[in-house]
């Protein structure tokens, strides 16, 4: 499974470590913590697998690998889905 | 030429003919009333209002009349028309002067998207502005009256008006609604403050306007630069706190307060964005307006060094 970069364009604004970012696409508004916001920067250059995605931002955030928490990175990627920001492919290089 | 020039008459003939023209910062509006006691009002309360240029055009033709046919001899009421529309059930004809100020109100917060509109109360001094989001109920026009008869100058109670092109507020400084307890609060701080008739029972409790300074009407046309967000809370009996607000909260604040944001899209998070790059953020809870006075008098005082 394969994370993709849905949105072509975002602004952004930090202030005290949270994140307005405004996606022109859907003309809204979202507010993110750090987290959320990373896992999107490491996915700008391009699709990336769960667990390179995972282990990048993990490095983003400066904790230690396996350090950031299943659960806490699963809904991140799944609220990022939901507002159509990202999308989950397959990957090909796993296909029979 | 300002409404006082016109005498009773000539005003109440205007209403009822061809209109009258008004200039509220940067909107003018027609309005047309068969009312007789609409036009003492307007007289009286609109008497330092500019007229616009014979040739200008009016952003608004607003109605404010009894109702037509039968209906006119039944009960006696009052309707508020925009362009031949009647958005809003009949209003007791008592309760017509308030009727067709919340009507132009809601004339600028429904159509007047080339401007980005906040729902809050501005005042200036020195160029700097002051900004207070707020809900109703908060003490925002309470608040702002007390300043703009303590040296502040107003530039809106009800709109943050921000200028897309260059973030300035655009001034608007129309008559301020009080209500409720408000009335006899600002009675008692500032007794020389001109403030109508108490109209009863209307849709939101008692209302009394109050005219602005006429030195704020008379420099409508001067935007200012918004300097600090303040968000007010009027809370009885509470002590003063005047507290720094994070400025993503501050954000969330202006763009969830404002009524155009999402009609505005990128320009409003543009907008909004630098507004409150730009600003100190407070939160402010008061229950005594010489506390609240006080401190956003400091607060601007130490901004001229």
């Amino acid at each position: 499974m394969l994370v993709s970069p849905l949105a072509d364009r975002l602004i952004w604004q930090e202030w005290d470590d949270i994140y307005i970012v405004y996606q022109p696409a859907a003309a809204a508004t979202h507010v993110f913590n750090e987290t959320t916001v990373l896992i999107l920067k490491c996915l700008q250059q391009g699709p990336l697998s769960m667990e390179v995605l995972r282990h990048q931002t993990e490095a983003a955030l400066g904790v230690s690998q396996d350090e950031l928490a299943a659960n806490d990175f699963e809904f991140a990627t799944t609220r990022l889905e939901e507002l159509g920001l990202v999308e989950f492919v397959d990957d090909p290089s796993t296909a029979q | 030429m300002i409404v006082g020039d016109l005498s009773r008459r000539e005003l109440a003939d205007r209403l009822a003919g061809e209109g009258l023209a008004l200039q509220f910062g940067p909107f003018n509006l027609r309005i047309r009333s068969n009312l007789g006691s609409f036009a003492s009002l307007a007289h009286q309360l609109y008497e330092p209002y500019p007229l616009p240029e014979p040739a200008a055009i009016s952003d608004f033709h607003v109605d404010i009349s009894a109702p037509r046919g039968l209906r006119r001899w039944l009960r006696r009421q009052a309707c508020f028309g925009i362009d031949g529309q009647l958005p809003f059930a009949p209003y007791t004809i008592e309760h017509a002067f308030p009727a067709l100020e919340w009507g132009i109100n809601w004339c600028v917060a429904t159509r007047a998207h080339h401007l980005l509109l906040l729902h809050s109360a501005a005042v200036e001094r020195n160029g700097r502005a002051i900004v207070f989001p707020a809900s109703p109920g908060d003490g925002k026009s309470t608040l702002c009256t007390a300043l703009i008869h303590s040296g502040w100058r107003l530039l809106s109670d009800e709109f943050g008006i921000v200028r897309p092109e260059d973030g300035m507020l655009l001034p608007i400084p129309r008559l301020i609604p009080l209500k409720n307890q408000s009335i006899e609060v600002i009675r008692k701080f500032r007794p020389e403050a001109i403030i109508g008739p108490s109209f009863l029972e209307t849709r939101k409790g008692t209302v009394a306007h109050v005219r602005p300074p006429v030195e704020s009407i008379r420099r409508a046309q001067e935007p200012a630069r918004p300097r600090w967000l303040v968000f007010p809370r009027w809370v009885a009996g509470a002590p003063f706190t005047l507290e720094a607000m994070p400025k993503s909260q501050a954000f969330l604040s202006v763009a969830t307060n404002a009524f155009n944001y999402e009609v505005l899209d990128e320009i409003a998070f543009r907008l909004v964005t630098e507004m409150v790059r730009s600003c100190d953020a407070y939160s402010l809870v008061y229950s005594d307006l010489d506390d609240a006075v006080n401190a956003l008098d400091k607060l601007s005082q130490a901004s001229d060094g």
